[in-house]
């Protein structure tokens, strides 16, 4: 059975490996790129290699541009205006920084559960977050705005707001200003998607700010969205967001940044982003015409599909794997728990069950992660994703085990005892392996749900799959592309494990005449 | 010398290797052994005879402790049976015990189901295990088959396996529930044979059938149950052609006409 099982993912990643060279095909180099999309945190550390250089993790999204984001060249690194400030604060400060990329809306928790110790993303400044925060002085001036339908007249300021629907990170300070004027609004993550359901008609306006806006018009050539006026009079203010117990990071932060501003370096990075200083109130309008170039579908898949099926083979079959392996254990214990004879473990097990298969993974996900983050428990993200599977695969696998065990005849059981092997023995040698029978074609189900159920992992800073496709299309807003050709690979891999479990069921079924 | 060709003992001379005394078994309120004493000698042949429900595969399986009893006491070579554990798992090793319906291993091979007891439970090296299985598979007819799966073979073939599967532990008592009721009648007597040659070997064995041929050919002694109790025992030639109690005339009444 061992060598059948190496036989069949020797196969699994052949194919895969064809299938990833061929989309590949123009990509950049796979030495190169490999070291891309493994990174979630790439380190852009600064020359030097001072000992006490204080390493600095710094929070962003990678997904607004033209403030954070990933060239669309394939180059993997971030970049972006506050990619830039941040770097030059760093020099200055003289830090270390490590990246670590994040949905906008995971953000603040990341910075609460110690995971990240700054945020650079365009963190607006409200009186909320400065009583909540350690804040450094602002580094951009901005101004609201309100983008509408190209074809649409009736939005124009705030007021029009009230009772329309709006498109904004739950947790960003222009969520709160929509809010504010009575509009309901829903939840995305981040600008792109949100001009998207803009576009589409979903929702009826975006408060954003007017740098990513242009940035966005610039950059995709949309004229089926518009900026259809100021959200407000005041402009706002962006910010660094540090802990409240690193106030002396935040001093530093602002020694770096007058010193910047004193020597032109904050003026130039904005005018090179921007064409106008916006690190200064009315240092002019933002223009960013001619700027960064939109990517073709083609261009944008050719970049991407090789990143995507390295986090596969990195990140996403590895997690599917280990999950799957431990989930199974643990489910056999599980399924033996609630059919001893001990009540009290036969409880414990039904609850055990119950529990996982009551609750969203989803939630499991963000309990283990984000949650025992709060009391101190601060696992890597692949761990708390591969603690969270095991636990959900062990839910529903348990109960597979269990009937499987249980079709086993009696008749088994008796003839095992009665030449004298002992309940482990019999469990072993007699009952599971044609309990396995039964099991396969279930448990190949709940692998296949696996596979893809990892894909949620891109919601607790795990970059698989799922995740670089959603960053390259938050960059370059090609949504169907990349979501299509992330949708293939899942495929592709779900197809090789249902041959793999024919296989395997044909091999099982030998006994039986 | 193996298993099947032991020197022929003498009928109830050896001493005793296995005492029931006093046996009570309940299944919730029904009295399913009742007042239970019974004593197999080494070397001796017990048929246990009776009518459906009448408790004789109750009997049996609570020698090897596949069933509990709520009174009474079962010895074994002179030693109370133990509770559970290793020592529960080291008894069962020397009670052979052969099923109605054969209960091979359905995923292991005929040659594993031999070997499995031999290795995993005494601990003889799988080239030994293999070899006596094989010498014990061809005694029973069935060496050809070795590496065959148990679906693949007939239900007399099988049962001739289950029974070099007891052997293969060297048993000193082997139980035999009904090992001929599920087999089409032109496979009975090939069970049936060998079972009459392990007697005449000197196994010692409780057997539970209703082949009067056997009883009469291999049996010391017959013991006929009805309703949980033990009614009548007897030499075979005595208790077939002039039973005593009613119920036994009765029932050996009933199987005649057929
Ligand atoms: N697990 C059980 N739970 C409850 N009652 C049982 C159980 N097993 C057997 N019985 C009952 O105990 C009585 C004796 O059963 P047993 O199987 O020993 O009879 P038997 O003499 O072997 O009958 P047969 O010739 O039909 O095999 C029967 O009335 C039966 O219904
Ligand atoms: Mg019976």
């Amino acid at each position: 059975m061992r060598r059948t099982a190496a036989a069949l993912l020797g196969a699994l990643l052949a194919t895969l490996v064809i299938a990833g060279a061929v989309l590949g095909l123009a990509g950049p180099s796979p030495t190169q790129a490999a070291t891309q999309a493994a990174t979630q945190a790439a380190t852009q550390a600064a020359s030097g290699q001072d000992e006490d250089r204080r390493v600095v993790r710094v929070g962003t999204e990678g997904t607004y541009p033209p403030f954070t984001y990933r060239e669309g060249s394939g180059e993997d690194d971030l970049t972006g205006y506050d990619i830039d400030v941040i770097e030059a604060v760093a020099d200055e400060a003289g830090w270390d920084l490590e990246f670590v990329e994040s949905q906008f809306d995971a953000i603040f928790a990341a910075l609460d559960s110690g995971r990240i110790d700054v945020i650079a993303n365009q963190i607006s400044f409200n009186p909320e977050r400065d009583a909540r925060y350690a804040l450094s002085e602002p580094y951009t001036y901005s101004q609201g705005v309100i983008v509408t339908r190209s074809d649409d007249d009736s939005i124009t300021s705030l007021d029009d707001l009230e009772g329309v629907t709006t498109a904004q990170s739950s947790t960003s300070n222009w969520a709160e200003i929509a809010r504010e004027a009575g509009a309901d609004v829903q939840t995305v993550e981040g600008f792109a998607p949100a001009a998207e359901l803009l576009a589409q008609g979903r929702v009826d306006a975006i408060v954003n700010d007017n740098i990513a806006v242009l940035d966005y018009l610039n950059t995709s050539g949309s004229d089926e969205i518009k900026i259809a006026g100021e959200a407000g009079d005041e402009g706002s203010e962006q910010v660094l967001a540090f802990r409240k117990e690193d106030q002396a990071l935040a001093e530093e932060a602002n020694a770096a940044l007058d010193a910047l501003r004193e020597d032109g370096t904050l003026a130039e990075i904005s005018e090179s982003y921007f064409r106008a200083d916006v690190s200064v109130p009315d240092g002019g309008d933002a223009d960013l015409s001619g700027g960064r170039e939109g990517r073709t579908t083609w261009e944008a898949v050719q970049d991407t599909a090789w990143p995507m099926f390295v986090a596969m083979v990195k990140i996403t079959i590895p997690l599917t794997v280990v999950s799957f392996a431990i989930g199974l254990v643990l489910a056999v214990a599980v399924a033996l728990a609630r059919i001893s004879r001990s009540r009290v473990l036969a409880g414990l097990a039904r609850a055990f069950v119950s529990i996982i298969r009551g609750t969203p993974l989803l939630v499991q996900l963000f309990i283990v992660f984000f949650g025992l983050g709060q009391i101190g428990i601060r696992l890597d993200p692949f761990v708390a994703a591969t603690i969270a599977l095991s636990l959900n695969v062990a839910g529903y696998a348990s109960e597979v085990v269990r009937s499987a065990i249980l079709s086993v005849p009696k008749g088994q059981f008796e003839a095992a005892t009665t030449i004298g092997l002992d309940y482990r023995q019999t469990l072993r040698r007699i009952v599971f392996p044609q309990a396995a029978r039964t099991a396969v074609p279930p448990l190949s189900n709940t692998l296949l749900s696996l596979t893809k159920d990892t894909s949620l992992a891109s919601t607790v800073l795990l970059t698989e799959l799922f995740r670089v496709a959603q960053v390259s299309a938050g960059a370059n807003g090609q949504y169907l592309a990349l979501y299509s050709v992330a949708a293939v690979y899942y495929w592709v891999l779900c197809t090789i494990l249902s041959v793999a479990q024919t296989r395997l069921e044909k091999r099982l079924d030998r006994y039986v005449a | 010398m193996t298993a099947l060709e032991k020197e022929p003992t003498t009928p109830a001379q050896g001493e005793p290797l296995v005492v029931l005394s006093d046996v009570q078994k309940w299944y919730g309120d029904l009295h399913v052994l009742k007042d239970i004493n019974l004593t197999v000698h080494r070397g001796e042949v017990v048929v246990v005879i009776g009518p459906s429900g009448s408790g004789k595969s109750t009997l049996c399986r609570t020698i090897n402790r596949l069933e509990t009893i709520g009174e009474g006491s079962i010895q074994l070579d002179g030693k109370p049976l133990p509770e559970e554990g290793k020592a529960l798992a080291n008894l069962r090793a020397e009670v052979g015990m052969v099923f109605q319906s054969f209960n091979l291993f359905a995923h292991k091979t005929i040659l594993e189901n031999v070997t499995l007891g031999p290795i995993k439970v005494r601990g003889v090296k799988k080239a030994d295990a293999d070899a006596k299985a094989q010498e014990l598979l061809d005694r029973v007819g069935v060496g050809h088959q070795a590496a065959k799966y148990p679906a693949q073979l007939s239900g007399g073939q099988q049962q001739r396996v289950a029974i070099a599967r007891a052997l293969a532990m060297e048993p000193k008592v082997m139980l035999f529930d009904e090992p001929t009721s599920a087999l089409d009648p032109e496979m009975i007597s090939e069970v049936l044979d060998v079972m009459v040659t392990l007697a005449k070997g000197g196994m010692t064995m409780v057997v539970v059938t209703h082949e009067m041929g056997f009883a009469r050919t291999a049996a010391d002694r017959v013991v006929f149950m009805a309703d949980g109790q033990i009614v009548e025992e007897n030499t075979p030639e005595e208790f077939f052609t002039n039973p005593q109690s009613p119920r036994a005339q009765d029932f050996l009444g009933k199987i005649l006409k057929h």
